[in-house]
């Protein structure tokens, strides 16, 4: 099963690749990935973390590691029984075409392709594509309406990819488990997590994509700037919050059942 | 015949005594000048050959030697014109100079007596070497004349200087400049009220300004960080009388001050371009260094816009002043120390296009590049700026409608109730507490303390960045008029450390 997504994910888009991957790990499915930034990234680092077996399809040749900082992280994925897979010869240095062969490739070895964030027209959306011409199923993740990341993916669901909220969703397309689909009324069980037992106003208005500034946060809720600071920083103490671009956004939890 | 005039060479902020002897001997008609003069000093020899001519004093036919002692201490400097100049003409008519008066001055070819910098510093010095009387080109008088107890004579020209030793004429001793302090600066150039939106930013102003923080703002193009820091002068309490002498020393080395109005009470506010060399920002030059940028804004502000395109030697060598507020410079003539207190306020993009992070704009620089620019500001440099704030673009339609900032006199009566309370308890600024008075000083409820410990953990904070925190939790609390460090004040320092990222 295949996890894609854009390099430069929200903190959402993030916690989901590294969750799902995570729960279906352990469920005993190998999550292919191309070793990108970003989502991929997280998907390998899950697995890794659900004790599972994770593929990186590379667009380079297998000796060189694109980019360099996930060194380590292709070496974790070889210690824990996993691969590093090319279809180019040793020594292909990072070439802007290769990278739309190697997301065929990266369909081609999977079953299920799930597209976790993506803009439109990005690399994800291209294994996608590939992922159908190859008839295998293409499953999306959706987002929040507002984020440019989760066009492409509303996009996907509208045409018809199957729709992923946990990672039953994406066992049962394999074919593993029983279709089931959350209740639409309820927080799904697996992913989203809802909100942390603290009951701050200040949770309330932030979200899980887009960043929010203190100021912004300050003016919503009548109080003194360097209180909002203080109660945001109290919050990142406990993990609930986090610091994303120019404000905060809602940690999800990620990596710890 | 021989005569000794007293005179002072600079290096820094510190004059050394020079003693000029002129001796005037039979023989063949000769000019000698010795005792390790630079070329500035041995080029003294014409000016001051013409300059006695066209004053109508006689220029000894005879063989001429100066000498400038100590010998082994090297000269530079047209300061000496004057007392060479006097040396001789007294050697050549037999008079003594008169007891614990010192000379300095350049000079014209006409006998004129021109400004020289650091008239200031020379006359500091002087005095506490115990001299009484100090004569200085007239244009300087009024800074030497900030000393008070020191007789300041001054020089228009030679002629007149000359006749005044003689005892022929007068020349009026120029008055002790009254130092009162004028009242705060009235007009805020840059005020607060014009900045909307950025509530966080002003927060942050506000805290360095109280405590002597250094900030740093971080934000795309256009969101108003150099307008920020145009108005941190606004709202710091004008100079007190010891920092403005510094300031103006400063001023004196470089001959920058105002002749009118040698001493200034509005802060320095300094912004130099981001090519400015190492020698520019921290000092230097040949022979004895001079004073950079750094040492110009001591007692105000340096604003370093876009850090990131600095050089990262000049960064890495803004370390040592940011820790200890003066900077040592070692050249061929000397080491010589300089003030450099000052409240660093720099301002960067997030990245090299700058729109990384921005709701609305996409940025185009690739992750790699996001790495190298962020990563030249270096770990050890950030790990010394207290504040961190994010700037954000308010957009040009809901500019309006953001609310208009307080006025900067206001923000200005919080600092300066903050910055006595801190005068009152410790005599300095929390920036400038050490650990072991933090301790004594600045205490924390226990709940806080436990939280500067947690984050300290996760994050992985150096011992140093621990006592910054501290400090700054210190400035919040100051601000409120509260004696304890509560936990609100600890988290919202922490809140200010934007690049502290787990471990």
């Amino acid at each position: 099963m295949a996890i894609v997504g854009s390099r430069r994910p929200s903190p959402y888009g993030e916690a989901v690749a590294e969750q799902l991957a995570a729960d279906l790990a352990r469920a005993g499915v190998v999550v292919v990935s191309g070793l990108a930034l970003g989502c991929d990234a997280a998907a390998h680092r899950g697995a890794l973390n659900g004790g599972g077996v994770t593929i990186a399809v590379m667009g380079t040749g297998v000796d060189i590691v694109y980019p360099a900082a996930h060194f380590r992280l292709a070496e974790e994925i070889v210690a824990a029984g996993g691969a590093l897979v090319s279809q180019f010869p040793n020594g292909t240095s990072p070439r802007r075409r290769n990278f739309p062969a190697r997301n065929v490739t990266l369909a081609a070895l999977s079953d299920v392709v799930v597209v976790v964030e993506a803009v439109q027209g990005s690399g994800a959306l291209i294994t996608a594509e590939a992922a159908l011409d190859l008839h295998k199923e293409v499953m999306a993740v959706p987002g929040s309406i507002f984020s440019p990341l989760s066009v492409g993916t509303h996009a996907l669901i509208r045409d018809g990819a199957g729709l992923v909220q946990n990672a039953r969703d994406v066992l049962a397309a394999l074919g593993v488990g029983r279709e089931v689909l959350d209740d639409p009324l309820s927080a799904p069980k697996r992913l989203g997590f809802g909100l942390p037992a603290q009951r701050d106003g200040i949770l309330l208005h932030l979200s899980d994509v887009l960043a929010v500034s203190t100021a912004e946060l300050a003016r919503k809720l009548h109080l003194p700037v360097a209180e909002v600071l203080g109660r945001l920083t109290s919050l990142e103490l406990d993990g609930a919050v986090r610091r994303h671009g120019a404000g905060y956004v809602r940690a999800l939890r990620t990596g710890k059942d | 015949m021989l005569a000794t005039v007293d005179s002072c060479v600079l290096a820094g902020l510190e004059a050394r005594r020079v003693e000029v002897q002129a001796d005037s001997a039979n023989g063949e008609t000769k000019f000698f000048l010795v005792g390790l003069a630079a070329t500035s000093v041995k080029e003294a020899r014409e000016r001051v050959r013409s300059a006695i001519k066209n004053s109508g004093l006689d220029f000894p036919r005879k063989r001429l030697t100066v000498n400038l002692a100590p010998a082994e201490m090297r000269k530079e400097g047209s300061g000496l014109d004057l007392p060479i100049a006097i040396a001789i003409a007294l050697a050549e008519v037999g008079k003594r100079a008169p007891a614990r008066s010192a000379f300095l001055g350049e000079l014209a070819l006409d006998g004129a007596v021109r400004h020289v910098d650091g008239v200031l510093v020379a006359a500091r010095c002087l005095k506490r070497l115990g001299f009484d009387r100090f004569f200085v080109p007239a244009a300087d008088a009024s800074e030497a004349a900030l000393i008070e107890g020191l007789e300041v004579i001054p020089c228009e020209h030679l002629a007149g200087v000359f006749a005044h030793l003689l005892g022929q004429t007068q020349i009026a001793p120029q008055l002790f400049t009254d130092v009162a302090v004028e009242g705060a600066a009235g007009v805020v150039e840059n005020d607060l009220a014009e900045v909307h939106g950025q509530e966080e930013a002003r927060r942050a102003i506000e805290v360095a300004a109280a405590g002597g923080h250094h900030l740093l703002l971080s934000g795309p193009p256009g969101s108003g960080k150099t307008m920020l820091a145009r108005c941190v002068p606004g709202i710091l309490p004008p100079l007190e009388l010891a920092e403005a002498f510094e300031v103006a020393q400063v001023r004196s080395l470089l001959g920058d001050l105002s002749p009118g109005r040698p001493l200034d009470w509005t802060r320095p506010f300094r912004a130099p371009h981001h090519g400015v060399s190492m020698a520019g920002l921290i000092g230097g030059g040949s022979g004895v260094a001079m004073p950079g940028e750094i040492s110009r804004s001591n007692h105000g502000v340096l604003f370093l816009d876009e850090l990131a395109e600095f050089q990262a030697p000049v960064l890495q060598a803004l370390r040592q002043p940011l820790e200890t507020g003066r900077v040592t410079i070692t050249r061929s003539g000397g080491s010589v120390t300089y003030p450099a207190r000052f409240t660093l306020v720099a301002a960067t993009n997030p990245c090299p296009c700058g729109w990384l992070g921005d709701p609305v704009r996409a940025c185009r620089c690739t992750q790699a590049v996001v790495d190298g620019y962020q990563r030249r500001l270096s770990g050890p440099l950030l790990d010394r700026i207290d504040l961190q704030v994010q700037v954000r673009r308010v957009p040009l339609a809901a500019l309006a409608a953001e609310p208009r900032g307080e006025p900067s006199q206001a923000v200005r009566e919080r600092v300066l109730a903050a910055r006595a309370r801190q005068q009152t308890r410790q005599g300095c600024l929390n920036a400038q507490l050490k650990p072991s008075r933090l301790r004594t000083l600045a205490a924390m409820e226990p709940g806080s303390k436990r939280t500067l410990e947690r984050w300290s953990e996760q994050k992985g904070l150096t011992a140093r960045g621990f006592h910054r925190a501290w400090r700054v939790a210190r400035t919040a609390a100051d601000l409120e008029g509260a004696e304890l460090i509560a936990d609100r004040h600890v988290l919202e320092a922490l809140g200010y450390r934007l690049h502290d990222v787990a471990a």
